[in-house]
Order: C-alpha cells, then structure tokens, then sequence
C-alpha cells in the first residue's frame, strides 16, 4: 500500500520553465563571449598596469586644495539639486503615466471591453519605450537643440526617460495592489479618478514613494552623467579634470560622489525602514501574502545603520541615543528636509521653465524635425545588424556580470548574514572571525558604493588601461557600474529575509553552506534574477555612453552621428535601439513570470 | 503620515509656478538704459580644459571691459552640445576646433571666423606608437601604409587634429579605416591617446601636436614607450566663430570690436599674458572664413558635414 | 569558577551515538542549571533548573510570554542564556561552537507554529533538508537539481499522510500540509529529541488532534524525546506524560501529567495582564 502511493508519483521533468531559462540565458552569455573574440585573441593588456596603477594611486592624494573643495562643494550641490528637480518631475510625469498604462485603470474605465483594454495597454506600454530606450545623455543633447543651454535641458534629461521607467514600475505596483476596495467604490458608481484616489493610490502609496526613494538615489547618477553636456555639477568637473588627466582632482570629485551617493542611499534607506516599506522596489515578489509580517521594526531589533562594533560604554550609549534620535525624529527631518531642498533645488538649478512652450522652441523643433525626416541611413543595413547584435552582446554580458557579481558581494553586505547575530554566524564565534565579518561587510558595502558611485564612462577607461579594446572592456564597465546598484538592491532582500526557516536549518546543525544553499538561495535567487533582468535594460540604454571602448555597437554609430549632425541617421540607430529594448523587455518580462 | 505628506508634495509644486514667470533673455531686444543683455560666449577647447573652463572669469572680464557689455561665459564640454547650443542663438561666440567651426557656421548664415592663434595657421598632428610595436618613423606620407594591420585610436570624433585630418592624411596614403586591426577607437580626447598607446592598448594614435609637446616637456609621457612616427603636413585649426545677431544686439561695428579687443591681446601685459596662456596662445592674429575650406571639403568627404 | 568546576566533571563521550537512545538512563537528556535568560532588560527565563530525560514526553504550558519559547530555543541551541547553563546530550551547549555545537543540533529535531520550511522550494528539498546535517556538500548541491534519496523522503511523506505532494511548491500547501512536511523533515532527520514549539497553534482543532497524534506516535515509534510547547491545556493532558507548567520565566509546577489539578492549571494563566 505504501509503496504503491509512492509509486504513482512521476518524477517531474528535469527541464522546468526555469532551467529552460537559465540554459537560454547561459547559451546567450556563452555566444556574447564568443562575439567578443574571447577565445581568439589576447585580451589583458599587461603595459597598461602602470597606468592603472597611477591612477589608483591618485586615491591617497586627492586635490585638496581650498579653492578646488569649494568647487567641489557648489559642483555637488548643483548635482543634487538637477537630481532634485529631475525626481520631483519623473515622478509626478511617472504618476500620471503609470495609472494610464495599468491594466486595472482601463478596466475600470471600461469594464466591459476587454478587447478594448487590451489594445490600449499594449499601445500604450509599447510607447513607453520610446522614452526609456533612449539614454539620459541623448535626450539632453535632443533638448540642447530645442532649449539651447538652459538647466531645463538637464532636468528634463533626467525626467523624461525617468519619468517613462517610473510609469512602467507605478503601473506595475498598482496592478498588484488587491482590487477589492476599488471594485467596491466602482460598483457603487464611484468615477474611476475618485475610486483610484480612495483606494488603490493610497493602498500602493507606501510601495511608490519607497520607489520614489530610489528613484532619486539613480537620479544622483543620472545627474552626474548629464553635467557633461553644460549643466554643471560634478559629472562637468569630472569630465573636465578626466579629459586632461588630472587623477588627483579627479579622486576629490569621486570622493565627492561617494559621499553623496553614500548619503543619499543611507537617508533613503533610513526613511524607507521608518515608513515600513523596506525595500527599494519590491520584484518578484507575492505581494501582501497572507503570511505572518517578517519581523517588527524598530531601533532595537533591526537597526537600520548597524551598529558599529561598541568601544566604550560612553560612545555605545552616545551612539543609540542618536540612533534613537534619527529614528524617531526621521519623518519629521525628512519633510522639513524635502520642504527647503525642492524649492532650493528649482531656485539654484534657475531652469527657464517659460521655454517649455516659447516661439522659439517650437521654431527650433521643426527645424529639428525637418533635419530629421524621413529617417535615413547612410550605410548598409547589414551594418546596423551587425551593431544592434553588438550592443545586445554588450548588455548581455554586462548584465551578467554585474548580476553574478552583485549576488556575490550582496551576501557579505548583508548586515544580516556573517555579522554576529546574523544568518550565517554561530552563537559565539571568535573574536578573530567577528572582526573579519565587520571588515567584510565594510569592504563590501564601500566596494558597492564606489561601483555603482563611479560613473560608467570613468569605469570604461580604466578598464581600457589594461585590457584591449573591443566589447568586453565596454561590458566590464557597464557591469561594475550596474554591479554597484544590484549589489545594494540584492543585499537588501538578503536583509528583509524571513529567518524563520533559516532558523530552523541552523537549529538543525547544518552547516553553513547549507543553510545559505537551502535557505537563503532559493528564497532569494528568483528575486536576484528579476532585479537583474529589469537591469538589463539599463545596461542596454547605457551601452551608448561607453563608446571609447572600441567596439560600441550602436553607442559608436550613434556618437557619430550626432557629432556630424545627421539626425535622419541618428533616428534610425534610436529606432534600432528602441526595437532592441522593446525586445528586451519582452524576455525579460516572460523571464520574470516563469521564474515566480 | 500619509496625510502630510499630501501638502507636502502640493508644495512642491510651487516652486515649479514661481520658476515659470521668469522673463526669457533671449527675446527682450536690447533696452535703452535697462539691463544690457549680455554677450554669451563659449569654449570646447581640447587641452587643459579644466583650466580654461574654470578660469574663464579671466576672459570674461576683460572683454567686458574692453566692449562695454556685460559678458559671460557658459562652459559647455561636449562638441556637439556647443555646436547646437551656438545654432539655436545661446552662444554668441565660441571657442571652436577647425571642424566644429565649420559646422557651427554652416547652421548659422552670416556667422563669421574672426580670430586664431598664431599656431593654428600652421598647424600640425602627430602620429604615435608604442615602441613594442617595433614601428619606425617616417617622413613620406607614404609611410602610412605601415600603420595597416595595426591597433588604432583617434581623438574624440570631432576634432580636427585627432580626427578630421589625420583620416584625411591616412586616406592620401590609401589607409581606409579598414585596413587596421580590429575597430578604431574613439579615445575622446588627445591626453587619453596618449596614455592608451603607452598602455600598448591601441599600437598606434594621433593626436595635436600641442598637446603632445607640452605633455613630453612636461615629463609626462614615459617617453621610452611611446614615441612621434609621423608629423602631418600644416592645416587651420582652432579659431573664434562668432554669430551674427551681436550686430542686431550691440551695433553693426560689434564684430569688428570682439576681433580688434582678442588681437589687442598683449603678452607683455601680465594679466592678459594668463588669459593668452589659458589659449595656449603667443596671440591671436586674424582668420576668415576661406582658410577653412579644405577642412570643410574633408569634413564632406568623410561624412563629418552632411 | 562554578563554570569550570562542571566543566571538569563533563561526561566522557559526546552523546551522538545511539546507545541511549531506547533506555531510560540515569543521565538526563537536557539539564537545566541556573538558566535565567534576557531580552535587553527584559527577564524572560528567571533561573531555571529542569531534566528532561530519555523518553519522556513533556508539555511545556504557560500564558504567552511566559518564556515557552524562549525555553526551546535555549534547548536546540540557537540562543545561549544569559546566566546558567544548558546541558544537552552530556555536553554543555554554552561551550560548544561551530562543528561541535551543530554535531549535538543534529541529534534535536525542531517543529515550529509558523512550519519555517522555504516557500519557494519543492517539498521534496525542505524534507531533504532534513539530511543536510549528514550529507556531504557535493550530495547536498546535486540533490537540489536531482533530488537524493527519493525513497527516504518519499516515505517520511507516506508517513506524514501526504505522499502525493513529493513534488509539489511548498507554499501552495494548505498550513496543515505544511506541519506535516515539517514533520516529515524531522522524521528524515531521525534526532534522538523533537522540540515542537506550539505545533498546532496555527490549525484548527482537528487538525491539531491529528497532527500531535502523529507526533506522539512518531515519537513512541523511534524511541525518541518529545518536548512541546502547548498553550491547550486539554492537548497536554492527552498526548503527554508529563507537563511543565510556566509562569513568568519560573516553573510553576512540574509533574506527571495525571498528578497536575485543574486548580494548578488556572493559576497559571491568572494574574497576568
């Protein structure tokens, strides 16, 4: 009897929707190595050590001469203020986009045609993508021709394409928000506007604004990169101390970004905690299950800023008295914080907002669109193939670089995991081991904050310096910048795990590995591959601001182009680039559902 | 919480209303006794930027001075950010390379080169390589072809000495793009050339002469590892490009006052010693438009002018 | 100094083998000395002395918070006391750490209220789990793209009542289901002692009869230990020969299950806010 029961059990087939993936995606990865002459030809450039070396070593002797702090402290202040004003518009542009492109939206517009709906959704996400394909840089360099150098160029650099990705996340969130309450005011014949505003918006609200949290923190990058072209800030100073390779000045400038991108990460992460909402974006996730909350927050059991290894009795009391202070006063600091930086941010940054709807601006934007149409190329099409499978080449292993490489820092920079008390550390364990734990965690998150802090372009150079030129110096430095950002993201859902079942691995007597094999990985690894695939595209857009690499695919074409001025070329490389991200974000969509 | 957070974000977008009523510079016409509006200029210069563009006060107060206007000046560090910026009008005059010159004027009818520095009539690039790659210098054109099969970097895309010429040099010699290994690079600018062929990154570079003097006698360039193959022929380079609405602006005579106020430039005079300095400049002499044809003709040639 | 005077008089072997698994020794299974326990300020287990001997099958009862818990996971060694000391199979878990301290862990089988087992993974690995303390590593990474040992899983499931649910996602088990594959986790891990900490608090009455039926069978079965946290009364009466009874960190009363009157159980939940 018993073995009859068991008989019946099939065995599932070993090829799940899953590994089906994963073979996809190693396939892909093993095909971009091969197109990038991998195996072919040699590939570390051993005489440019010296080189690398002068420049790390630069890190021990930064300008810090009064005159040049002082431009590194207005350069950092006008970069946080375009990244300020650029967040504040993204969002409210992302609010309105994401409740019009949410599935729940037109079905409550128009509940009984689905077909309807269907149309409209699709149409409406496919041209989406239009904003988002196209990089932050670009779009400032659209706007130069219609504004002329004005902040707004910036601004809207940022907020467009931001505004666009902010839309597609808004929707997402709320489309999973539970449809009871809106149902409800709908079938008592609540307009859909009114119905959203009492229901699902604030339902979803504490998910959008923790969004909005990392929304800004990616606008700091963002910002950085726009300086180039005239607005100023620390990517301006950057570029100009890099062009005539002063490392010295160079290091004051990085320092700069990672204090601000340090403090900006920790003050969100701080807020977010306070409100409850942990995580920067919640992927992959089943979304308010009925399971039990994780754990209760507050300043004693999960400190938000872990609290550093306690030297005297005096600084450990001095030290949770502040904590203390910060948690429970953060809210309040917060709003005062965000009721005098916004109206600063928009007084400093002086943007022309008149120009929006000037003569002149529409003037100039017929010009452009003159210059533009009807798209032209000059070249073969073969040629456009041929890049477009370089830059998706580039992506692929960009993606899977800084997908693998961000799982493995994010476990070290768990504040969770080897510190005492954490996931992987034993009752009592030696001191020895203690303060490697604090040391690795403390290597790791600074490792992560110089990644993600260092912008794509810097990280390009160097990795020019000792490797030959061609797709993969230009994947590397997509994938540490990339890295940084999902090292951060992954090392946060490592730190809202449910220990529960950890707990009872440990308690067992498995051994480490084990518990991490067993415990942490499978209820991580799906959500670490949907934080990579959503980064994907990403790295796609960004493979155009690595073009000195030497083989930029569309990014090299583009660059081209828009230095001879011929838009009807540049068109048809963006109409390319946006096939592409539209294509990515299809795989990387069904990838996602399969791996749920 | 969530209930003050609602007039929160309501506030700020008042900001947003109070920014919008600001009047718009560019179309106020140039009032009898109110505020003058000021002359707008610009630099993409391809050496020591940082310095220019952050010493560029200097500059501005002494044209200023010199024109009776208030002047400013707008760091832009992207060639085609500067192009554009001076074709939609935000820049009366820049501080252009011999291939962005041609392009700006190209956008904007009646706009006029009017100043050079006394090296730019004659100017020269140079080819570098790094001594692994057992090239040997030349002095024919010709000697070019040695480059084929080799690891190549430019510049940056539009300079005229780290780009324009030197591929219209390497195509009199019957180098096409091509020929060498792998894809050209696009360094961005000449000191990245420099440090990427002494890496052993790219065999072989181009670069601005200028530059590449400066950087060696400054002891900068491990001169063991990297060495000059080539010096091009002469050809126009940098010069100033102004725009034509300063005479609608200022006065028919305006042109004609920005040109005499950069010749007058003098070196013997400490403080305008700095600003020639800045430039890299002994002085500035004049240009006119003609000198740049042939760089105009290679840019159509090459598809750097559609 | 008292530490190192019981340390002295440690018991020769490390208790992992067998040998006492089916007799009743004159050793205690866990030993109890002196424990007091603290959450910050807070006194949670105020100084504990108790036995548990091979065999037994002891309820653990009290109001919430009067340290049930707390107690358990002093007794698997997840939590170290503040004061005192815990004695497990003849070794002090205080002391032990790393390799030594998870070798006594894998001789004590844990049941928890809220099933603790990894949602996303098939059931078949959180039963596997259960061998994770014995299986080398190379085993324990293949059996998660080929699952090991198939047939001693399989029939822990049979055992639990459940053995069509092999493959399936954990998490789309009922919370029934899911007790049961945490019970079959344990049966593969075979421990010489089962904690359950309120088992069956999460499951409706039937449930609850059926699962601590189960686990008392489970237990009389193998010749195991049993000790389990109730907050039922009625539950604790039936399934279990002896109870503990707790209140506010201290033993309240302690003593076969027959002997302990109704008055002795009120008191125990009277007085507390």
């Amino acid at each position: 009897m018993a073995l009859d029961g068991r008989a019946e059990i099939p065995r599932p087939a070993f090829w799940t929707p899953q590994r089906r993936w994963l073979l996809a995606a190693s396939g892909a990865v093993l095909l971009s190595l091969l197109g990038t002459g991998l195996f072919r030809q040699a590939l570390f450039n051993p005489g440019g050590i010296p080189q690398l070396w002068s420049f790390l070593q630069a890190s021990l002797q930064p300008d810090l001469s009064p005159e040049f702090l002082q431009l590194t402290g207005r350069a950092t202040l006008t970069t946080l203020a375009y990244a300020c004003c650029g967040t504040l518009l993204s969002v409210l542009a992302g609010l309105v986009g994401g409740v019009l492109t949410a599935e729940v939206w037109w079905q409550s517009v128009w509940p009984r045609q689905q077909t309807k709906v269907h149309v409209l959704i699709n149409g409406t996400r496919a041209l989406l993508v239009i904003p988002r394909a196209i990089h932050e840089l670009i779009w400032g360099l659209f706007f130069v021709n219609i504004f002329g150098l004005d902040p707004l160029v910036a601004i809207l650099g940022i907020a467009i394409p931001y505004g666009a990705i902010v839309a597609k996340v808004f929707a997402e969130i709320i489309d999973e928000t539970p449809r009871q309450p809106l149902q409800a005011l709908l079938n008592s014949g609540v307009l859909p506007l009114a119905a959203f505003c009492y229901t699902l918006l604030p339902q979803a609200f504490l998910d959008l604004l923790s969004y909005t949290f990392y929304r800004f923190e990616c606008s700091i990058r963002s910002a950085t990169v726009l300086g180039i072209i005239g607005a100023g800030g620390l990517g301006y100073e950057i570029l100009l101390s890099l062009q005539s390779l002063r490392y010295s000045q160079l290091w004051t400038l990085f320092y700069a970004l990672f204090l601000l991108n340090g403090l900006v990460d920790a003050m969100s992460a701080l807020l977010r905690h306070r409100l409850g909402s942990p995580t920067r974006l919640d992927l992959n996730l089943k979304r308010r299950s009925t399971q039990a909350p994780i754990s209760s927050i507050s300043p004693t059991s999960t400190s938000v800023v872990p609290s550093i290894v306690p030297a005297t009795r005096e600084s450990v009391s001095l030290w949770s008295w502040l904590q203390r202070w910060l948690w429970r006063h953060s809210l309040r600091l917060a709003q005062l914080g965000l009721l005098v930086l916004i109206p600063f941010s928009f007084w400093y940054v002086q943007a022309d907002f008149s120009k929006l709807v000037a003569p002149r601006t529409v003037r100039l934007l017929g010009e452009v669109a003159r210059a533009a149409l009807p798209p032209r190329l000059n070249g073969s099409p073969d040629q456009l193939v041929t890049l477009s499978l370089q830059t998706l080449a580039m992506s692929i292993l960009a993606i899977a670089i800084a997908g693998l490489g961000g799982m493995l820092l994010s476990f070290p920079a768990a504040h969770n995991f080897f510190l005492p008390g954490g996931i992987l550390s034993g009752p009592r364990e030696p001191q020895m081991r203690r303060v490697a734990a604090w040391l690795g965690f403390g290597l790791t998150r600074n490792v992560l904050l110089i990644c993600r802090a260092i912008p794509a372009p810097i990280w390009a150079l160097v990795a020019l310096f000792v490797l030959f030129p061609g797709i993969l110096p230009g994947a590397i430095a997509l994938g540490i910048h990339n890295l940084g950002i999902l090292g951060r993201l992954m090392a946060e859902v490592t730190e809202n795990l449910d220990r529960r079942p950890l707990l009872a691995l440990k308690a067992q007597g498995s051994p480490g590995v084990l518990i991490w094999l067993y415990g942490v990985l499978p209820l991580t690894l799906t959500r670490f591959l949907a934080y990579s695939l959503y980064r994907w595209e990403v790295c796609m857009r960004e493979t155009v601001i690595v073009g000195l690499v030497g083989a930029g695919g569309l990014g090299r074409l583009l660059t081209e182009q828009l230095s001879s001025f011929d838009y009807a070329g540049v068109l048809v490389t963006l109409g390319c680039l946006m096939l592409l991200t539209l294509g990515v974000d299809g795989i990387s969509r069904r990838a996602r559902q399969a791996l749920r | 919480m969530k209930r003050s957070f609602v007039p929160i974000l309501l506030s700020l977008l008042l900001p947003l209303a109070a920014c919008a009523p600001s009047p718009n510079p560019s179309t106020s016409s140039s009032g009898d006794s109110a505020a003058v509006q000021p002359f707008v200029t610009g630099a993409i210069p391809d050496q020591d930027p940082e310095k220019l563009q952050r010493l560029y006060g200097k500059l501005a107060d002494y044209l200023s001075q010199e024109l009776g206007v208030p002047v400013e000046y707008k760091p832009v560090t992207d060639y085609t950010a500067a192009v554009t910026a001076f074709k939609v009008g935000d820049l009366d005059m820049v501080w252009f390379g011999g291939l962005t010159g041609v392009q700006a004027r190209l956008q904007v009818p009646g706009a006029e080169a009017i100043a050079q520095r006394d090296i730019d009539a004659d100017f020269h690039s140079v080819f570098i390589a790094n001594t692994a790659s057992g090239l040997q210098p030349f002095n024919d054109i010709n000697g070019l072809q040695a480059l084929k099969g080799r690891t190549f970097t430019f510049g940056s895309e539009s300079s005229t000495s780290g780009r324009l010429m030197p591929q219209y040099f390497l195509e009199q010699a019957g180098v096409t793009l091509q020929d060498f290994k792998g894809e050209v690079g696009f360094s961005q600018n000449h000191d990245a050339t420099i440090k990427l062929v002494e890496a052993g990154t790219y065999e072989v570079g181009v670069l601005n002469e200028q530059v590449w003097k400066k950087r060696s006698e400054a002891g900068e360039v491990d001169l063991n590892k990297v060495a000059v193959i080539w010096r091009t022929p002469a050809y126009y380079d940098y010069h100033w490009v102004i725009n034509p609405q300063v005479k609608e602006r200022y006065g028919e005579d305006f042109v004609d006052k920005v040109k005499s106020a950069l010749l007058k430039l003098d070196p013997a005079v400490p403080e305008q010693r700095e600003i020639l300095e800045l430039f890299g400049a002994g002085r500035f002499i004049e240009t006119q438009n003609s000198n740049y044809s042939q760089i105009e003709q290679i840019g159509r040639q090459i598809g750097k002018i559609q | 100094m008292t530490r190192r005077h019981r340390a002295g008089r440690s018991h020769p072997e490390p208790a992992t083998t067998n040998a006492t698994a089916d007799s009743k020794s004159a050793l205690p299974l866990f030993e109890l000395r002196q424990v007091s326990h603290r959450f910050g300020h807070h006194l949670v287990l105020d100084r504990l002395n108790l036995q548990i001997y091979p065999g037994e099958r002891v309820a653990i009862v009290g109001a919430s918070g009067a340290g049930k818990s707390t107690l358990l996971r002093l007794l698997n060694g997840t939590l170290t006391p503040s004061e005192g000391d815990v004695w497990a199979l003849g070794q002090n878990l205080g002391r032990l750490s790393g390799a030594r301290l998870r070798r006594v862990q894998r001789q004590i089988g844990t049941i928890y209220q809220q099933f603790h087992l990894v949602d996303s993974l098939a059931v078949i690995h959180n039963v596997n789990a259960g061998q994770l303390g014995r299986w080398p590593i190379w085993r324990a990474v293949l059996s998660l793209l080929v699952p090991q040992q198939v047939e001693t899983a399989a029939q822990a499931l049979q055992r639990v009542g459940i053995p069509e649910k092999l493959y399936a996602r954990t998490d789309q088990l009922s919370g029934g289901q899911q007790q049961r594959v945490a019970i079959a986790r344990v049966l593969v891990q075979d421990p010489l002692v089962i904690l359950a900490d309120e088992p069956v608090a999460s499951l409706d009455p039937e449930r609850s009869h059926e699962v601590m039926a189960l686990l008392c069978e489970l237990v009389q079965e193998g010749g195991k230990t049993l000790v389990v946290t109730l907050h039922l009364e009625e539950l604790a009466r039936r399934y279990c020969d002896r109870i503990v009874g707790l209140k506010a960190g201290r033993i309240h009363f302690d003593g076969p299950a027959d002997t302990i009157t109704p008055e002795q159980m009120a008191n125990l939940y009277r007085g507390q806010e």
